[in-house]
């Protein structure tokens, strides 16, 4: 009889007792999973916007810029300089961007704004603001229509609480009106219909036009066609002033940069604010975009810059939202510990009733001869047991949970997604695939086993044979 | 040929306020082949004495020898795998393991001692065979009656031949029927075996078929005395 053997029919021995230890080790890990799942899967996806709407992974800019991020920190782009960079080998592209803020106003209303000069035909190398053009909005002419079509379910409804709400795809506005994937090909045409937004976008031969975000745009009550004024400060003290027509809206998902994004050309920026030539920054477009690579790229680059110039990666120009993420981080760990604390409770609470109600036996078989040594080891190997089929289960039941979830994100719908937007985050909750944290979870409950284990292990060297017949 | 050699052995137990006696100053020794058994009212000392003779228990006074092993010398390591190469056990109760059958508890001290497979079931086939319960082999101590599990648990206690049986009132849960029958079984694998038993009990049958009656009284021996049958 081997070791193994004897734990594994000791496991048996009170199925249900074993099954409901397990299954609460299961719900433990089950749950601990998916909940980081989404937690980091919605950090991930904040990067990711930020990334691709504002930041870049790798920015060229003045020393200074990072600590005053103004005008007088701006630099005249070197295309030397340029081109050296652009020969790195994980470089794709450097895109410069000159920025600044100006009061921007369309009618009566006036707004502070973050305008961004770039050239358009090359912004999509490094960034992805043209994905975020709005293509279908439920104006409130499109909302009456639509609700005169008879659409089935909670459709009518959820149109009232949508009213005036932009959509750069269609997957949002289908999930978000709540219409069933079956009705989708009879409803989608009139979805197109009523609902199509026309919208334009910057081409770098364009003067005096502008894409705005879809918030400013709500603010200051003025749309495609509409003259947006410009006015503010330019280099070294130049007044900036200028007209421009809006010619797109985008949907910047990030409700600080929405409700104050200004985009405007490369040139156009540079004539407004007097800089010509000039940049605040420049966006390096990288092929490798892991942590390691971005800092190699950045070290490799240094000896091109000389003093006046560096590059940042993403992670130090975005420092305050990676702390609030970070925080935000924290507190899904203390909930995981608690989470982790009820089910240590509950192993303990096992093995604590398994080693009182085994005492006789555990005496009979010491006496007659089994080693405590053995006898640790087989009643080791039977919580193991327990744990690791629990942690599988947990593993394997969050593994088609978190695929779904990563391949189709969570959409809310209605209210929920309503209220979502207005807290200003996306109504969508993305997983992240099994990574790192999913080891984490199998050492976590890997340790409170081992500490249950100790604990058995110390009572079977402790045992007191003539006691434990007794009993 | 000695088995057992008990020199002046105490054992006091401090646990409460008065001090007991357990065994308050025995010398007994056990001859290969005995069939003693160990009687005395309650509280006399009997359990006590024979956890002494197993090595489960350290005497507070004298000297146990068994087998040539000097009880008191052995470290606590020492000591359990001295009992699982020279003695038997059988209790009152709750000898088996549950969750094997008949035949892998008699065969979980060979397993212990790492006889190989082939003769280790010969052997155990052998033992459930001379307890009567060869038909039972593949049953787990929960579908056997009291009776057969303290069979099972004899068949057990032999199966590695130790030195000899210690037994602590194994008739004690045991209707007459299935006592009479544990009985004669042991009777007959101490002829057959030469196997040396030494019990206690309160049962009139068991002392009826003892060839040695030892009375013990507040932890002392009072009569030692050979029983002839027929
Ligand atoms: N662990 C212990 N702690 C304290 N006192 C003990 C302990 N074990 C036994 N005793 C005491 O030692 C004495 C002898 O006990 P023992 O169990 O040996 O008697 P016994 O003859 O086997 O009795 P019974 O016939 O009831 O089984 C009793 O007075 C008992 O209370
Ligand atoms: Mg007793």
């Amino acid at each position: 009889m081997k070791d193994y053997q004897l734990a594994w029919r000791n496991l048996w021995r009170n199925r249900r007792r074993t099954l409901i230890t397990a299954a609460s080790v299961f719900f433990a890990v089950f749950f601990a999973l998916i909940m980081r799942s989404f937690q980091l899967g919605t950090y991930e996806k904040m990067y990711r916007d930020v990334i691709e709407s504002y930041s870049g992974y790798l920015q060229l800019q003045h020393v200074d810029y990072m600590d005053e991020s103004n005008l007088d920190n701006s630099f005249v782009i070197d295309p030397g300089i340029i081109s050296r960079i652009e020969d790195d080998p994980n470089v794709t592209a450097v895109i410069p961007k000159l920025e600044s803020f100006a009061l921007a106003a369309a009618g009566s209303r006036t707004q502070a704004v973050m305008v961004i000069g770039m050239d358009p035909d090359n912004e999509i190398r490094g960034l992805n603001i043209r994905n975020r053009l709005i293509r279908y909005r439920l104006t409130p002419g499109a909302v009456e229509s639509l609700k005169a079509e008879n659409l089935p379910g909670l459709t009518p409804k959820l149109l009232d609480v949508f009213v005036n709400e932009s959509f750069t795809d269609e997957e949002s506005l289908i999930s978000i009106l709540g219409i069933d994937r079956s009705d989708t090909l009879k409803i989608l045409p009139l979805l197109r219909k009523y609902t199509v937004f026309d919208n334009g976008y910057l081409t770098a031969a364009d003067t005096g036009f502008a894409v705005i975000g879809s918030g400013l745009s709500e603010y200051i009550h003025a749309g495609v066609g509409d003259t947006l004024v410009l006015m503010g400060q330019g280099f070294h003290g130049a007044s900036a002033a200028g007209l421009y027509v809006i010619k797109g809206i985008v949907n910047m998902s990030q409700p600080e940069i929405d409700n104050r994004f200004v985009y405007l050309t490369l040139d156009d920026a540079r004539y407004l604010y007097a800089a010509p030539g000039m940049a605040t920054s420049a966006i390096i477009s990288v092929r490798e975009t892991d942590d390691d690579n971005l800092l190699m790229t950045r070290d490799r680059l240094r000896e091109v810059l000389g003093d006046d110039l560096v590059i940042r990666t993403w992670k130090e120009m975005n420092a305050l939202l990676l702390n609030q993420m970070e925080a935000d981080n924290k507190s899904g760990a203390i909930m995981i510990g608690i989470l982790y604390l009820v089910i240590a409770f509950g192993v303990f609470g096992t093995v604590l009733m398994m080693m009182a109600e085994r005492r006789r036996e555990f005496g009979m078989l010491v006496s007659i001869g089994m080693r405590k040594g053995k006898l640790a080891r087989t009643i080791s190997m039977e919580m193991l047991l327990i744990g690791l089929l629990g942690v599988a289960a947990g593993v394997a039941g969050s593994l088609p949970v978190v695929f779904l979830g990563y391949a189709r994100p969570l959409r809310f719908t209605g209210e929920m997604a309503k209220m979502y937007e207005d807290y200003g985050f996306d109504p969508v909750m993305p997983m992240l695939l099994p990574d790192t944290y999913y080891l984490w979870q199998v050492v976590i409950v890997l340790l409170i086993l081992l500490v249950a284990i100790a604990f058995s292990v110390r009572k079977v060297f402790k045992l007191n044979v003539i006691n434990a017949l007794r009993a | 040929m000695k088995v057992v050699e008990i020199n002046d052995v105490f054992r006091t137990y401090h646990d409460t306020e008065v001090e007991v006696k357990a065994v308050n100053g025995v010398t007994l020794s056990f001859e290969k082949g005995d069939f003693a058994v160990i009687v005395g009212p309650s509280g006399s000392g009997k359990t006590t004495l024979l956890n002494l003779i197993g090595g489960l228990d350290q005497p507070t006074g004298g000297e146990i020898i068994v087998a040539g092993h000097r009880l008191s010398e052995l470290r606590p390591s020492e000591l359990i795998d001295f009992r699982m190469e020279h003695v038997g056990f059988v209790f009152q109760s709750y000898n088996l393991i549950p969750v094997l059958t008949a035949e892998e508890n008699v065969g979980f001290i060979l397993s212990l001692q790492k006889w190989p497979k082939e003769k280790r079931k010969a052997r155990t086939q052998e033992m459930l065979s001379a307890v009567g319960l060869s038909d039972r082999h593949k049953s787990r101590p929960s579908q056997l009656s009291g009776g057969q599990q303290q069979r099972v648990a004899v068949a057990r206690a032999l199966a590695a031949r130790p030195e000899f049986i210690l037994a602590d009132e194994p008739t004690a849960n045991l209707d007459s029927k299935s006592a009479e029958t544990l009985l004669d079984i042991m009777v007959k694998l101490n002829k057959d075996e030469k196997m040396t038993f030494i019990f206690s009990t309160h049962d009139i049958r068991v002392m009826k078929r003892a060839r040695r009656v030892i009375t013990l009284e507040d932890g002392r021996v009072v009569s030692d005395e050979k029983v002839n049958h027929r």
